[in-house]
């Protein structure tokens, strides 16, 4: 993994990288230089399987991470390449003339994050959700609980108590505390 | 036998590369190919636009399915999130009990017993076995033989009942959680699991005399559906998919986890990459899953715990960081992607299965030249199952 | 295309002579296997409403709802999971992470019902049919998603500490500490026990965060003698911990005092300090023990001027005089009470109610006036010899050692009585003989037996440790005494019962079992009384008394208005009860000078 690192770093400048186990190690780097790693990493060091392209929302530090894992089939190792964009009109490179399995991962981060992937095959069609006037609701701001307790019936007759408040009603309700 | 199209009825290519199709020419034919159809294996669609009887373009409609599993995960604590990731694929659930256990024992360091280690992969080798039989079912079903189904089906139900004494549940074992498993196997569970492993032998013999040797099934999957190997990496195919097309990658042999590395076996390869190819792939899988349970209940540790000490379930936080965890389930490589961010609660869960690929970019790319009669086949040969591709 | 191909599939045939797999009657003959997570069932008896089933389910499933009358239940909250079968998943979460093991499922999986209602019910309250199912899904033998083993405290070696006064519990470290609190769930069933219903889930969740300054502005709201509780509480709280069922409980006391000790002395006043403007109310107080201190703790945080009165020349009571510094080491009393007198309270020592100021002085000079005088006077069986200078009141020798005095340590001793205090006096005499002799030779001999000691299981074990002999279960007739007038030992007999047939006290014995325990002095420890003669006859005769107590109604207030009384004197030996009388007379004395403030002003 670190002969990967280094060679890799002889091409393009790179971030910190997480070996996370022996044969599994994160790398992130900045956006302007994906492809040519993809394109190193496919043709040069053999990673041929795109694995999956997915993103993970960190709202605190108004990024959102892509993550695209790539699998080498022959030496049985996995790279994923970090990339931090702006959560402000995400968008980036797509990658479908590379791998053309990866216009769907596309389609599905532009419907769930919002992240657009300009020249991607069919990606502003409506991949899993039908009619969604929402934001993209695999952002941490958006709120699941708020949604559903505004567009579906509640069960009437709810009641739950806390242990220690009814002990404390029914057995010592003057004291203080 | 190839299929041989004729050319003079295919559209034209626009100069942007789509197809120039005028819906109003008469010469095509718009048709839904699901999402309640007898030729698919679930809930999907594959919006087809046909000339005559052959397809000239298909695109696939998927979200029938979407219970929005990665967001409910946000929620929910690691221990909470246990009993609902398998639902994500229906048929085959015990794999992602698995990934996401073995996610969370790596990102906290939980180690589990060595039984444990042997239990769940006899689990997932049994969940293997009825996603086999099912599909069996299903790829004859879709070229007009009932019976097959049915038999396996029974058999499969046979399995269940063998998840049922050991899970506590039919579909939904949840019994592998992050740590071990549930609970030891109840007295005589060998012998029973052997009796059903017998029943397993006896129905792949009645399937491969009646569905494999069979002049129509022949005739109508040789050489149809046919996989290029260059596109096992341009669209991400795995398991038997690309196995059929003769790349040889068993997840199982060549990043072994669990015990499959004490376990002695031979990945099946083969080098048709039709629908006949993989079915008879498949076929060789179930005897092989069936050889690995024998040897499992053999070698298997007659004692020892299979459960981890694990800290407070209601509080547990795990530091900061991110894996993948693969495995070879029966469709191919599955895989989850867990990010935690120190909370208490999964940062990101990416569910990554199977049919993700091959039921997307790679069933369009096939459909296009299929007649309309050997669309049904050629999905199912896929193997695809839609709830791991909308979670 | 062979004709193999043709032919092979006729095979199927052969299942004409098969027969059907189908079951006819599935309802009947197709029960759901042994482990079958079918519908619930809750022992109503064991269930202890600690809500943790709630907690885990990912549904949202459950609700805890009254189900049971609890009046002073220890540990049981009355309150029973109700479960939602529109949301239940079956995943037996509930029934893994259970306390008590009380909830579990039963294998059945059939119901059919017209009424949507009825799918949201209470199991074990709403009776169903698969209530005495056998088969079912219970939580697996070492299946346990919380840890159920206690964190060990680490002790200094009898061999050690058998021969000096060093504190013998270490405390935890914070790894050690952070492992224990982490087994707390949270119920909240300890608070109702606890007699100052100190906010137990939420200190140790404190020490969970580590942010132990908040931990101690918990403690210190409800228990200005945290420190001293953090190591002798008798921790009812830990006899009621959920936790306990299934596993050990949590290590409340434990748990306390390792917060105390992870906030640098200089920052109590910080956290703790702060009073109200001067009301220019005075309240005199009598005893500064936990009763006395606490009260004034509490009073002086109203803004109300205050004095104690103590005897002694330290603070602390019984915390001070009584329990040995191996327990309770001084400093750490110290630095308690100075958080208290720092806050303004004035203590005079040395200064004995009733012979350095009368009562009636009290009386008049402050606004009100407490009695929390303890129980200093030690009890006597009486039998034939105790009138001997060489017998001696636990009570009393406790309080020389803590002064300094030089006691006498004869060779042999033996203490009768089989409470704290006597396992106090012979382990510190121990450590006497220890000093002098080298070696321990001291006897225990109590009415109960070894099971029904009331001293602390620990004490007993520990006492044996540090090498005393302990004789259970037998009663004390005579101190014999030498030709010379010197004791030569304690003459006992076996017990068969200590109680009649009526409950009352009336020891039966076996005379024929006689045992002479050889000794140079004897140490009677079997009980206390209060020092009321500060009263003076005219009070005395005036007040109501309950059976040799002062009498007071439910807020510690005598039946003279302006007489409070709190602590041992009234309600028997405990710290922690003190405490909680202490905040309940604090409340009840601003509350009746406010009052008279009011009728005052009105004048």
């Amino acid at each position: 993994m670190h002969k990967l690192y280094e060679n890799l770093g002889k091409i393009i400048p790179l971030g910190e990288m997480t070996l996370q186990r022996a044969n599994l190690a994160f790398i992130t780097l900045d956006r302007r230089y994906l492809r040519s790693a993809l394109h190193h990493l496919r043709d040069v060091e053999g990673y041929s399987h795109l694995v999956l392209l997915t993103a993970v929302d960190w709202l605190e530090e108004d990024v959102f991470q892509l993550t695209y894992l790539l699998s080498n089939r022959t030496a049985d190792m996995d790279v994923g390449l970090r990339v931090m964009l702006p959560r402000e009109n995400a968008s980036m490179d797509s990658i479908h003339d590379i791998w053309p399995t990866a216009a769907t991962y596309q389609r599905e981060l532009r419907e769930m994050f919002g992240i657009d992937f300009p020249g991607s095959p069919r990606v502003n069609e409506e991949f899993i959700l039908e009619g969604w006037q929402e934001i993209p609701p695999y952002r941490r701001d958006f709120d699941t609980k708020k949604y559903s307790e505004e567009n579906f019936a509640h069960r009437e007759g709810r009641v739950t108590k806390d242990p220690a408040s009814h002990m404390k009603e029914l057995l010592y309700p003057d004291r203080g505390q | 036998m190839n299929y041989q199209p004729d050319r003079s009825k295919y559209p034209a290519k626009k100069a942007d590369g789509t197809l120039d199709i005028d819906l109003t020419s008469g010469k095509y034919l718009k048709l839904w190919h699901g999402p309640n159809h007898p030729g698919i294996t679930g809930n999907m669609s594959v919006e087809l636009t046909v000339c005559g009887d052959e397809v000239v373009e298909g695109k696939v409609h998927v979200g029938y399915l979407h219970r929005g599993f990665e967001k409910l995960m946000e929620r929910r604590s690691f221990i909470q999130c246990f009993p609902i990731v398998c639902r994500i694929c229906v048929p085959e659930p015990d794999f992602n009990e698995y990934c996401y256990a073995a996610a969370i024992e790596e990102l906290s360091g939980v180690v589990v017993p060595e039984r444990a280690h042997w239990i769940r992969t006899m689990i997932l080798e049994m969940g293997r076995i009825n996603s086999y039989l099912m599909y069996l079912g299903g790829q004859a079903g879709a070229l007009g033989q009932g019976v097959i189904g049915q038999w396996t089906t029974y058999v499969r139900d046979l399995m269940l009942d063998r998840f049922e004494e050991l899970t506590g549940a039919r579909i939904y074992h949840m019994f592998i959680l992050p740590g071990g498993v549930r609970d030891d196997l109840p007295e005589g569970f060998k012998d029973r699991l052997e009796a059903t492993l017998k029943e397993v032998d006896a129905v792949l013999k009645d399937v491969y005399d009646v569905m494999f040797k069979n002049a129509v099934f022949k005739r109508r999957s040789i050489g149809v559906g046919y996989i290029d190997p260059a596109w096992v990496d341009e669209y991400g195919i795995t398991g038997p998919n690309a196995r059929a097309a003769g790349v040889a990658k068993d997840v199982r042999k060549d990043q072994p986890y669990l015990v499959y590395d004490q376990l002695d076996f031979e990945p099946v390869v083969d080098h048709g990459s039709d629908i006949y190819t993989r079915a008879d792939v498949r076929r060789r899988d179930v005897a092989m899953s069936v050889d690995l349970l024998r040897q499992i209940l053999a070698k298997m540790p007659n004692e020892g715990p299979v459960m981890a000490k694990l800290p407070n379930v209601l509080h547990w936080q795990i530091p900061r960081g991110e894996t993948y965890i693969r495995g070879e389930c029966s469709r191919g490589e599955y895989g989850f992607y867990l990010v935690t961010d120190g909370s208490r609660f999964p940062r990101r869960v990416n569910v990554r299965g199977p049919s993700y690929t091959h039921a997307m970019t790679l069933l369009e790319r096939m459909i296009v030249n299929t007649n309309i009669s050997d669309i049904a086949a050629l999905m199912v040969s896929l193997h695809t199952y839609p709830p791991e591709i909308e979670r | 295309m062979s004709v193999q191909d043709v032919l092979s599939p006729f095979k199927a045939w052969k299942n004409l002579f098969r027969d059907p797999v189908t079951i006819a009657d599935p309802i009947n003959d197709r029960p759901g296997a042994a482990r079958y997570r079918g519908f619930h069932q809750n022992d109503l008896d064991k269930c202890i409403g600690c809500g943790t089933c709630e907690e885990i389910c990912q549904n949202g499933a459950i609700d805890m709802v009254e189900a049971v009358k609890i009046e002073q239940a220890e540990g049981d909250s009355g309150l029973r999971p109700r479960i939602d079968y529109g949301r239940c998943c079956w995943c037996a979460l509930c029934v893994d992470v259970c306390m008590t093991g009380s909830l579990t499922m039963s294998n059945a999986y059939t119901w059919v019902d017209a009424d949507p209602e009825e799918f949201r019910f209470t199991p074990g309250v709403d009776k169903k049919d698969w209530d005495d199912a056998e088969l079912g899904y219970h939580r697996p033998e070492g299946l346990h998603l919380t840890p159920m083993t206690r964190v060990e405290m680490q002790e200094m070696e009898p061999g050690e500490r058998v021969g000096n006064f060093d504190e013998i519990v270490c405390g935890y470290s914070v790894g050690e500490a952070l492992v224990e609190a982490d087994r707390c769930v949270s119920c909240g069933l300890c608070v109702a026990t606890c007699p100052a219903h100190m906010a137990i889930p939420d200190y140790i969740a404190a020490i969970r965060d580590q942010d132990y300054e908040h931990g101690l502005e918990m403690l210190y709201d409800t228990n200005p003698f945290s420190q001293v509780c953090g190591r002798v509480c008798t921790h009812k709280c830990e006899d009621a911990c959920s936790v306990g069922h299934e596993g050990e409980p949590i290590a409340i006391r434990w748990l306390k005092r390792h917060i105390t000790e992870n906030v640098p002395r200089e920052k109590y006043m910080d956290i703790i300090g702060g009073t109200a403007d001067g009301t220019g109310k005075k309240i005199a107080i009598i005893g500064a023990g936990p009763a006395g201190l606490t009260t004034a703790f509490d009073l002086v945080k109203m803004g109300h001027n205050i004095t104690v009165f103590e005897a002694q020349s330290g603070p602390g009571g019984m915390a001070r005089y009584g329990i040995p510094e191996y327990r309770m080491p001084y400093d750490d009393l110290d630095h308690e009470v100075s958080i208290i007198t720092e806050m303004g309270v004035d203590i005079r020592y040395n200064m004995r109610v009733g012979k350095d100021i009368p009562m009636d002085q009290l009386r008049q000079d402050y606004d009100a006036v407490l009695l929390s005088i303890g129980l200093h006077v030690g009890r006597s069986t009486r039998i034939k010899g105790t009138e001997h200078k060489d017998v001696l009141k636990a009570v009393d020798l406790l309080r020389d050692i803590t002064n300094g005095i030089k006691v006498k340590v004869p060779k042999k001793v033996v203490v009768i009585g089989g409470g704290n205090v006597a396992m106090d006096i012979a382990r510190s005499m121990a450590r006497l003989q220890k000093q002098k002799y080298g070696k321990v030779d001291l006897t225990v001999t109590a009415l109960e037996d070894l099971q029904h000691f009331m001293a602390d299981p620990e004490e007993v074990k520990e006492a044996g440790e540090e090498g005393i002999e302990i004789f259970d279960a037998r009663g004390p007739q005579e101190i014999v005494l030498t030709k010379g007038g010197r004791i030569s030992g304690l003459r006992t007999w076996k017990v068969i019962s200590i109680f009649d047939d009526q409950g009352r006290f009336a020891p039966s014995y076996d005379e024929a079992d006689e045992m002479l325990h050889k000794a140079n002095m004897v140490i009677e420890a079997i009980g206390q009384a209060s020092d009321v003669s500060l009263l003076g006859e005219e009070l005395t005769e005036a007040l109501d008394w309950n059976r040799g107590r002062l009498s007071v109604d439910a807020e510690g207030r005598t039946s003279q208005s302006w007489l409070w009384a709190a602590g041992d004197c009234v309600h028997g030996p405990d710290i922690i009860h003190a405490v909680a009388d202490g905040h309940v007379v604090a409340d009840s004395i601003n509350a009746a000078l406010n009052e008279q403030e009011e009728a005052d002003a009105k004048d």
